[in-house]
């Protein structure tokens, strides 16, 4: 507050020291207030044309504008000038204080970037040295199909059930139609536990065991692992497979068509023609065989597709009615369709692996490259 | 199964088969064909030729050089071989032929120009081994192809035969199924049997268990020609994969493909007496079998005995004793219907399978029995010209082999989705040779003795329509989704979730084997406490390696990075999600968990042009440990209680504990352990038990308020002993910090010079805050203040200077 008051007196020192004789008359006033004023800008406009930067800047603000200038402390004093200039001083002082300001900011833009430049010129860096090392982990191929056939799936209404990896010879067997003494069991060749229990060989079972505890409509995928003794290129004790079940009213062999039709063409591509074979398993019937056509010679039959043209992709069929009558369900009032398709297998076709084995081996080299 | 397409044609009215199409009808229709081979490309520019002259080979004593007719030219050949004379018909590979894979050329051999070869039947692909090379009937037109000559112009098929086809097993099986399809006429030929049957008994049949032996039909032939197969013959059998052995032999397997009826040839004069039993081996009874072995059969097995031993194993191999040879001069041939399941367990037992035993496994039509030996008769007389007048024995139990099925026409369109006229699906069944009638809206039919075992209800009989529709003439129906929605559980989400996390943050997963050998157990010492009792056992492993299901992922793991190690890639993160097995009470499943493994070993960050090289140790897998609990679990859940584990390092081994429940451990592996499987660098491993972690996760969360008033920070650096425990000091801060304490953060371990030895600085930074008002610096301190003295009291320690 004092302060102020100290630039109060200074500024009645000021206009008795310069204008005091001429005071008498406004327009005289005036008149010099505007002279004094030109002087100040045409001083200023000279001295902007010199400054060569920043800091030079700020001194010529600090003496025009500052809180010493003349400027400022016309205007900070002009309560105390007579009434009838008090409007027009303050418009005349305002109206000179923002062109310096203006001038000032524009001058000060200028020198800004060229700063900038000057500093971020210093600050190059060698782009092409590498980056600091983030994690470089993969998912296991079987993982990634795993995980897209089951989006697929989803994306059709479908849910995901599990059920255990060792199971009973009821639920792996018996239950899907194949009783002991039936031909088909030549072509699972089991590990077995105990005289019922055996590593499921198929991850069928989960279709009764599901079917047992839900009641139709029902749609579901089942991943997992299955067992068959087996030991060579193009067999391991151990491969994953992804099970399919639809029961509803109503289901039929068009809807078998349309689901796996689009699974095909979701997984290998628009462009992939599908075919429909007539095959035989103990717990579908009719039951078929689907294949899509060969990438690799377009159909034409090569040696991928031992000349075919078509590659094998999965197994499936209208649920076999004797099932229904394991899970109390009436086969003359609901039906359905089943399907199973071997992960490893779709893997080998789409990305050209010709050894089984490899799947289980857990060579980073080959895992990394998917 | 393979056959020939000129063998078909023998028995369908159509006057040419057209290969790819047959192929294709086939395929689509169910029975898949693996592979069309075109015999006649194979034996392209093999050429019959005469020998006209030949003399030694200059400069070789083995070789010699023969001047060969073709008809159209004469050619000069050096030859290997010495079996030939002048005038021999011969089989010459001109220059482009392929033999064995290898493309015949004009060359020199030893200076003499050679414009061909003359072939051995190993190297014609007819049989496995030769003598010199394949001197040919007189009757073979010079200059023509060598396939046609000998009958080998033909298309091979090779055919994949689902279980529930028997009939298919066989040439006429195939030509009736492709009767069906093109619409051709099936001719299988007229056999009046009835008179020849069981005229005298001279010879006796008898059956002890019609149950297993439903018919057994039997033929003598006596004084049978000594005389070798024709080659057209030999050849159809080589097409087919089977071996010519002598004329007999031969007959029987060649009747056998063509009819789908395993026969059985016995020398009669080595048999006891004029009487056959078939009955149940004696418990350990043993034949000798063809194949020169021993084989000891127990009581589940069938055989067929003369009145002293057995002769054959029923339906899967004979007895030596009584096996054909060159001094055979009577033949009694069996032709038997065998129990299917009964020929399947003796020959799963025994581990021997035949081409007999599998097609009376899959349950074969007792009603072949005496058409095959009609046939068996047919050909003898066509090849060697001989002819009996003796009658066919023929034992059997009446069975009823005629099924009635009613198809309604409906069902067909229900099952398939698409409607099919009534009197097309009759036109389908009548070609299959399923008598049919329609009546109102179904169809009686009437299914005949070889679909008999296959064709039981009306929805086998809806397959067979659909298969021979084709369902590529079905159409494609969207399934509607009323009432369903798609989507992974909880369970299901988190696991996908915490294995991507692992996989962004570094780790690689890999998939082993639920195999264990009980060697890792010990080498691991897991379940050693039990004595490795507690596994569960296979009881026919493929081998040692594959005996146990691991009860933990540690061994597969450990072997993974050791695998990797060796090849050289020796910094690895990998993690696995597999189930883990535990033996149950008897008779019940074993106990499945789902296991997550994580092993780290080797440099956790390479040296790099800015980086430091450091090593994976333990604070690496812990804090892996803490990345996937903080997702799922409230600040401050995770503790880890010092256990000692045998295969961890005793210092650096513990539990995982999660709001107060177990759910794994963790620990460096043991040094001795990384030593014997020649691992040669430290490892770190985890292993969490998912279902514990996933089913303890709390489901819903309530929304806290956004703190707005600003917390005070306050670093706290204070000087203990050595062995006091972080865990300990942070319980005692939190313990006097009020419910204003927010937040422990350990920033800083020093240890060294500016503070004495055995004693260690631990710098802490503590959030302090209130949601309702902003802090006094004053409360804070006093706080503070408060904590100090209860660590000075409790750890001895004081504040760092």
């Amino acid at each position: 507050m004092q302060r102020s008051e100290i630039s109060k007196q200074e500024a009645k020192i000021l206009f008795r020291d310069n204008t005091y004789k001429i005071m008498s008359k406004k327009e005289k006033n005036i008149d010099q207030l505007e002279k004094k004023i030109k002087t100040e800008l045409d001083n200023f406009t000279r001295e902007l044309e010199t400054v060569k930067n920043l800091i030079e800047l700020d001194k010529i603000r600090t003496k025009y504008i500052g809180k010493k200038s003349f400027l400022i402390k016309t205007l900070k004093n002009i309560g105390d000038l007579p009434d009838d200039i008090k409007p027009i001083a303050g418009k005349k002082s305002n109206t000179a204080r923002n062109k310096i300001e203006s001038d000032i900011l524009k001058k000060e833009k200028i020198f800004k970037n060229i700063e900038y430049k000057n500093k971020l010129r210093k600050e190059s860096i060698d782009l092409s040295l590498p980056g600091r090392s983030t994690g470089t982990g993969r998912k296991n191929i079987i993982s990634q199909v795993v995980e897209e056939i089951e989006e697929i799936f989803i994306g059709m209404g479908f849910e995901i059930a599990e059920g255990p990896e060792v199971e009973t010879d009821y639920y792996n067997f018996e239950a899907l139609n194949t009783p002991r003494d039936h031909p088909a069991r030549s072509l699972h060749d089991t590990f077995f536990i105990s005289e019922n229990i055996l590593l499921r060989t198929h991850t069928s079972p989960v279709q009764i065991r599901y079917m047992e505890s839900h009641k139709p409509p029902l749609l579901i995928i089942v991943p997992g692992k299955v067992y068959r003794r087996d030991y060579d290129v193009s067999h391991t004790p151990m491969f994953t497979q992804i099970e399919g079940l639809v029961i509803d009213k109503g289901i039929n062999f068009g809807n078998l068509k349309w689901t796996l039709e689009t699974f095909a063409h979701e997984i290998f591509g628009k462009d992939r023609k599908v075919r429909f074979r007539p095959h035989y398993f103990p717990f579908t019937e009719p039951s078929a065989e689907v294949d899509v056509s060969c990438n690799i010679c377009g159909g034409k039959g090569c040696r991928v597709c031992s000349g075919s043209g078509w590659l094998e992709i999965l197994g499936a069929g209208m649920v076999d009615p004797n099932l229904y009558s394991f899970v109390g369900y009436n086969p003359e009032e609901v039906s359905g369709f089943a399907f199973g398709m071997g992960i490893e297998r779709i893997c080998m076709l789409r990305y050209g692996i010709d050894d089984l084995r490899l799947f289980f081996e857990n060579d980073l080299r080959f895992i990394n490259q998917f | 199964m393979k056959v020939t397409l000129n063998w078909i044609g023998e028995f369908l009215s159509a006057e040419r088969l057209e290969p790819e199409n047959i192929a294709s009808a086939l395929t689509m229709s169910g029975t898949e064909v693996k592979k069309v081979e075109y015999m006649g490309d194979k034996y392209k520019d093999i050429v019959i030729g005469r020998v006209v002259d030949f003399s030694p080979h200059p400069d070789s004593d083995k070789l010699s050089l023969c001047e060969v007719d073709i008809g159209s030219s004469k050619l000069s050949i050096v030859c290997g071989a010495k079996n030939f004379k002048k005038e021999d018909r011969v089989a010459v590979a001109l220059p482009g032929a392929k033999v064995k894979d290898i493309t015949i050329r004009k060359n020199k051999i030893r200076g003499q120009i050679s414009e061909g070869m003359m072939c051995s039947e190993m190297e014609l692909g007819l049989s496995s081994e030769s003598e010199g090379i394949m001197i040919l009937d007189n009757s073979c037109e010079v200059g023509d192809s060598f396939s046609k000559s000998v009958g080998l112009d033909d298309v091979v098929l090779e055919l994949e035969i689902t279980p529930n086809r028997p009939d298919c097993l066989s040439v006429i099986g195939i030509a009736r199924e492709i009767s069906a399809l093109i619409g051709a006429e099936l001719i299988t030929g007229e056999y009046d049997f009835q008179k020849r049957l069981n005229i005298d008994s001279k010879f006796k049949i008898e059956i002890d268990d019609y149950n297993l032996c439903p018919r057994y039909s039997a033929k003598l032939f006596r004084n049978i020609p000594n005389i070798q197969s024709p080659q057209w013959l030999k050849n159809r059998l080589i097409l087919c994969d089977v071996r010519p052995i002598d004329l007999i032999v031969d007959l029987t397997n060649y009747v056998m493909l063509e009819t789908g009826q395993p026969l059985h040839a016995f020398d009669k004069d080595m048999l006891y007496s004029n009487k056959i039993i078939v009955r149940r081996a004696g418990k350990g009874e043993n034949i000798k079998t063809i194949d020169d072995s021993i084989r000891i059969l127990d009581d589940d097995a069938l055989v067929i005995a003369d009145e002293d031993k057995a002769v054959a194993i029923a339906g899967i191999m004979g007895g030596k004793d009584t096996k054909i040879s060159e001094n055979t001069k009577n033949v009694l041939l069996e032709s038997a219907n065998f129990y299917g399941p009964s020929i399947m367990r003796t020959s799963k037992k025994i581990g021997l399978r035949s081409e007999a035993s599998n097609r009376f496994e899959k349950k074969i039509d007792p009603m072949l029995t005496v058409f095959a030996i009609g046939k068996f008769e047919d050909l003898l007389e066509k090849v060697a010209n001989f002819k009996t007048e003796e009658c066919i024995y023929d034992n059997f139990k009446k069975v009823e082999r005629e099924r009635k099925i009613n198809l309604r026409v409906g069902k067909v369109g229900q099952v398939l989705g698409k409607d099919i006229d009534a009197g097309l699906i009759s036109g389908i069944l009548t070609n299959l040779k399923i008598s049919n009638r329609i009546k109102d809206n179904s169809i009686e039919a009437t299914v005949p003795s070889f679909r008999y075992e296959d064709l039981e209800r009306e929805i086998d009989l809806v397959e067979e329509v659909a298969r021979i529709y084709g369902y590529d003439r079905l159409d494609s129906i969207p399934t509607s989704t009323r009432d369903r929605r798609g989507k992974y559980s909880l369970y299901q989400k988190t696991i996908k979730d915490i294995r991507q996390a692992l996989c962004d943050i570094g780790l690689v997963e890999v998939i082993n084997y639920s195999f264990i050998s009980a060697e890792s157990l010990k080498k691991f010492k897991i379940n050693l406490e039990d004595g490795y009792k507690n596994n569960v056992e296979i009881l026919n492993p493929i081998n040692e390696d594959f005996k146990l299901l691991r009860p933990m992922l540690l061994p597969a793991l450990m072997k993974n990075i050791k695998d990797n190690i060796n090849h050289n890639i020796k910094d690895i993160g990998i993690f696995e999600i597999s189930k883990v097995f535990k033996k149950n009470s008897s008779g019940k499943l074993p106990f499945e968990i789902n296991m997550l493994g994580v092993m780290l070993t080797g440099k956790a960050a390479q040296k790099g042009w800015d980086e430091k090289e450091r090593a994976f140790d333990f604070y690496d897998l812990k804090g892996i440990l803490e990345f996937i609990c903080k997702r799922y679990y409230p600040y401050g859940s995770l503790r880890i209680k010092e256990r000692q584990y045998r295969f961890f390092h005793p210092r650096t081994s513990g539990i995982v504990n999660i709001e107060d429940l177990d759910v794994g451990i963790i620990g460096k592996i043991h040094p001795v352990i990384i030593e014997e499987t020649e691992t040669g660098q430290d490892a770190y491993y985890m292993e969490l038990d998912m279902d514990k972690f996933i089913n303890n996760i709390k489901e819903t969360q309530k929304y806290k308020f956004v703190p707005a008033f600003p917390s005070i920070d306050i670093d706290l650096a204070i000087v203990v002993d050595n062995k006091i425990k972080s865990e300990d000091i942070v319980n005692e801060i939190k313990e006097n910090g009020t419910e204003l304490l927010k937040k422990i953060r350990l920033f800083d371990i020093y240890r060294g010079e500016q503070i004495e030895k055995d004693k260690k600085s631990m710098a802490y930074s503590l959030s302090f805050r209130d949601d309702t008002r902003t802090l006094k610096d004053i409360e804070i301190e006093i706080i503070i203040n408060r904590i100090l003295e209860s660590l000075g009291k409790k750890f001895n320690a004081r504040i760092r200077e």
